[in-house]
């Protein structure tokens, strides 16, 4: 059966197949168990399994230690400023708004109605030099 | 009276949260960002438009997710908006996925290749390494990158950068491929390959002939072991 279906698939399909495995996502090619049991049964397949597995280990080692650059400082002050200028920039805008309705009819029997809006809008800055070290140079 | 200072509340706490939990990232950000632009100038410049984009739209982010995802998002988005336009090269292909899955010839490595290809892989310098990923087409860099080095799985790349899984995984597939090529390279040059054949034997170039002629010759090894 499965001897079958190691014919049926051939290696450079199962190739093609390894970075699926490798990526742990079987599940995403066709016929994944035909993939599984020629791997099984193909030893020139299993050892290129193994081998791409070994390789994407010191692949991962090799670019893990080459790439390991740090940020410079000036970098990450210059972020920390430009942040806290935009907190520094953050307004607090408080309205407050009051509407005065009267109505008033008189002897004869006329109806005089009146509205009043009051509104106040105080627009504070927020600044948190005092929270944060080492404040904004602007 | 009705007062609108809810904002006097929640902006401080939101902007301490920022500092603490997306600064952090910063050194790893700016590495992703010098193999992104391939120049430190630009590096810098990314990375800081990165955090002022995240910032301003912090309040998007779900808290209880994953940040670190989300910043190499926007990280990504805003170099493939606004920093390749001006260093923009030829791309690849389109139907990258056809091309490696089906029209390709898939042969297996030689075990003297397989060995000369791990010993090169602990004794290369740094500098060969990174040379070698700067070389890669930007797709495969970023996959490539994202995932060797990141350890972001195909799912959360495919999110990062914004195409499906299965390109994902023709990126990787070719870009691994690619990039060990260049490694092979750079190691004969320190002499670390003994013999002809380089790392890989699937090279774009292969044709119908030599794959069979491998197969051939590893189908007889077979019996030995």
């Amino acid at each position: 059966m499965s001897l079958f279906g190691a014919e049926r698939i051939g290696c450079p399909e199962v190739l093609a197949s390894l970075v699926f495995i490798i990526e742990d996502a079987i599940e995403q090619v066709e016929r994944p168990q035909d993939i599984q049991s020629h791997i099984e049964l193909c030893p020139n397949c299993s050892r290129e399994l193994e081998h791409e597995r070994l390789t994407r280990t010191f692949l991962v080692d090799a670019l893990r230690r080459a790439c390991s650059e740090k940020a410079p400082e000036s970098l990450y002050e210059s972020i920390q400023s430009q942040l806290m200028g935009t907190n520094a920039a953050t307004e607090v805008v408080t309205t407050f708004s009051m509407t005065e309705i009267s109505i008033e009819i008189d002897e004869f029997g006329n109806v005089e109605h009146r509205e009043i809006q009051i509104e106040e809008t105080h627009v504070q800055h927020m600044t948190f030099d005092d929270e944060l070290p080492g404040g904004p140079t602007s | 009276m009705t007062s609108k200072d809810l904002v006097l509340e929640s902006a401080p706490d939101r902007n301490d949260r920022f500092e603490r939990d997306a600064l952090v990232f910063m050194d790893q950000l700016y590495a992703a960002a010098l193999r992104y632009t391939r120049n430190p100038e630009d590096a810098r410049d990314l990375v800081q438009d990165t955090y002022m984009k995240a910032f301003t739209s912090f309040h998007q982010f779900e808290e209880g997710t994953n940040l670190r995802a989300w910043l190499y998002r926007v990280l990504t988005t805003t170099f493939i908006n606004s920093y390749r336009k001006k260093q923009r090269q030829p791309l690849i292909a389109h139907n990258e996925l056809e091309d490696w899955q089906i029209g390709q010839v898939q042969s297996h490595t030689s075990d003297q290749g397989k060995s000369a290809e791990v010993q090169a892989l602990e004794n290369l310098p740094d500098s060969d390494i990174k040379n070698a990923l700067q070389e890669l087409p930007e797709e495969f860099r970023m996959a490539v990158y994202l995932a060797d080095v990141e350890g972001f799985s195909y799912k959360e790349i495919a999110e990062i950068v914004g195409i499906p899984a299965g390109t994902v995984m023709s990126r990787l597939h070719r870009g691994r491929k690619l990039l060990r090529e260049k490694l092979a390279d750079y190691a004969r040059e320190l002499g670390y390959t003994t013999g002809t054949a380089g790392f890989t034997d699937t090279t774009d170039t292969t044709d119908a002939t030599d794959a069979t002629d491998a197969t051939d010759t590893t189908d007889a090894k077979e019996e030995n072991s």
